[in-house]
């Protein structure tokens, strides 16, 4: 009798755990996907450059050493509440930029020129390409919200598709590669 | 639009960026062996991450500390390099503690109060039901980033090094 109530109580100690990391889990969530881009982009020739977070917004910059083409990705967890992940799936908004280095600084205002005229600054709504320039770096990005279901990267609670999260990150890129040179030969 | 690049910190020289290049290049490797980096703290020259240890029943997480101490300036850089100090920080989790316990390891916290996890030394610290092991080594950070595939394989080896040495320490005081 008195082992039976024990092996209980063992798994109420057990279930509870597991309740206790699904919670964990959802509150670590951004910080997985931050950790899997960091990942997937070193594995594919680039090194981080840059991390900041201001808690709920993190932004990582990576740097294609050989060519100077540079990556820049801001991460938002938009259902950080284990609730609203479970009534609407684990989104994420996702900015992804692509910049190259321009040595003409005039090249980079020619650019922008339609951008201000057009008034086509961030709306925050997804598939918006805008372009932003860094002057003291010499640097101009072509950049995209995107809204992510999380679910699709993840296999399990902590196992990373990397080969799926590499092949978005690659055509997101090559498609504002293009249309940052379509801006530039403007 | 504007506000996005202006969250970087513009660094001038890629010199500046070394500490950030060797973390990206352990959270590569890190993820390689089985454990996803799933929490981060960033400021300026020292970087926090925390990891899962996926394929070890044992370890709960993993939390690797670089703290860059030389190399700001291209002078500090020619004349001592980019030294860094690397904090590993391994624990173990029990799911059921006990006041008994908690006793017990106070006993060691005592005798741990002293030791500075410094020069390869370990540390062990309690809190409540978790059991952590700290090791801090000094390293140049240039010599640390990965160059080709043998360098990633190299840097791999001194983290699982280090964590194996941590994990040693705290096997004892798991509870299965």
């Amino acid at each position: 009798m008195s082992e039976a109530l024990e092996k209980v109580f063992v798994s109420l100690v057990e279930k509870s755990w597991d309740k206790y990391y699904e919670r964990i889990h959802h509150k670590y969530l951004d910080d997985m996907l931050v950790g899997a881009v960091i990942a997937s982009n070193v594995e594919m020739g680039y090194s981080l450059i840059d991390l900041n977070s201001d808690g709920v917004n993190h932004y990582l910059r990576f740097e294609h050493l050989p060519s100077k083409k540079r990556l820049i990705f801001q991460l938002t967890n938009l259902t950080e509440d284990i609730v609203s992940a479970k009534v609407l799936g684990k989104h994420a908004r996702v900015v992804i930029g692509y910049g190259q280095m321009i040595s003409n600084v005039g090249k980079i205002w020619q650019a922008f020129k339609a951008e201000v005229k057009s008034g086509l600054l961030d709306k925050g709504e997804p598939g918006v390409i805008t372009f932003d320039a860094d002057v003291t770096s010499g640097y101009i990005y072509a950049q995209v919200p995107l809204i992510l279901d999380l679910e699709q990267y993840f296999e399990g609670k902590y196992k990373i598709n990397h080969p799926l999260l590499e092949k978005h990150i690659s055509a997101v890129t090559h498609s504002l590669a293009k249309y940052l040179a379509g801006r530039l030969g403007a | 639009m504007f506000s996005f690049l202006s969250k970087f910190q513009h660094k001038k020289e890629m010199r500046e960026s070394k500490d950030e290049i060797l973390v990206g290049e352990i959270v590569r490797v890190m993820a390689r062996l089985g454990n996803p980096a799933i929490g981060f703290s960033a400021n300026m020259g020292k970087q926090s991450i925390r990891f899962k240890p996926t394929r070890d029943t044992l370890l709960f997480s993993i939390v690797i500390t670089l703290d860059r101490k030389t190399g700001g300036t291209a002078i500090q850089e020619a004349l001592i390099g980019s030294k860094a100090t690397l904090t590993i920080q391994t624990n173990v989790k029990n799911y059921i503690a006990d006041p008994d316990d908690l006793i017990q390891m106070y006993k060691t916290d005592v005798q741990n109060i002293l030791k500075v996890p410094i020069l390869g030394g370990i540390r062990l610290d309690h809190q409540i039901n978790t059991v952590f092991a700290t090791k801090q080594v000094i390293i140049d950070i240039g010599k640390h980033i990965p160059k080709d595939e043998k360098g990633v394989e190299r840097l791999s080896q001194f983290l699982v090094e280090h964590i194996n040495e941590l994990r040693n320490k705290l096997a004892p005081y798991k509870k299965w």
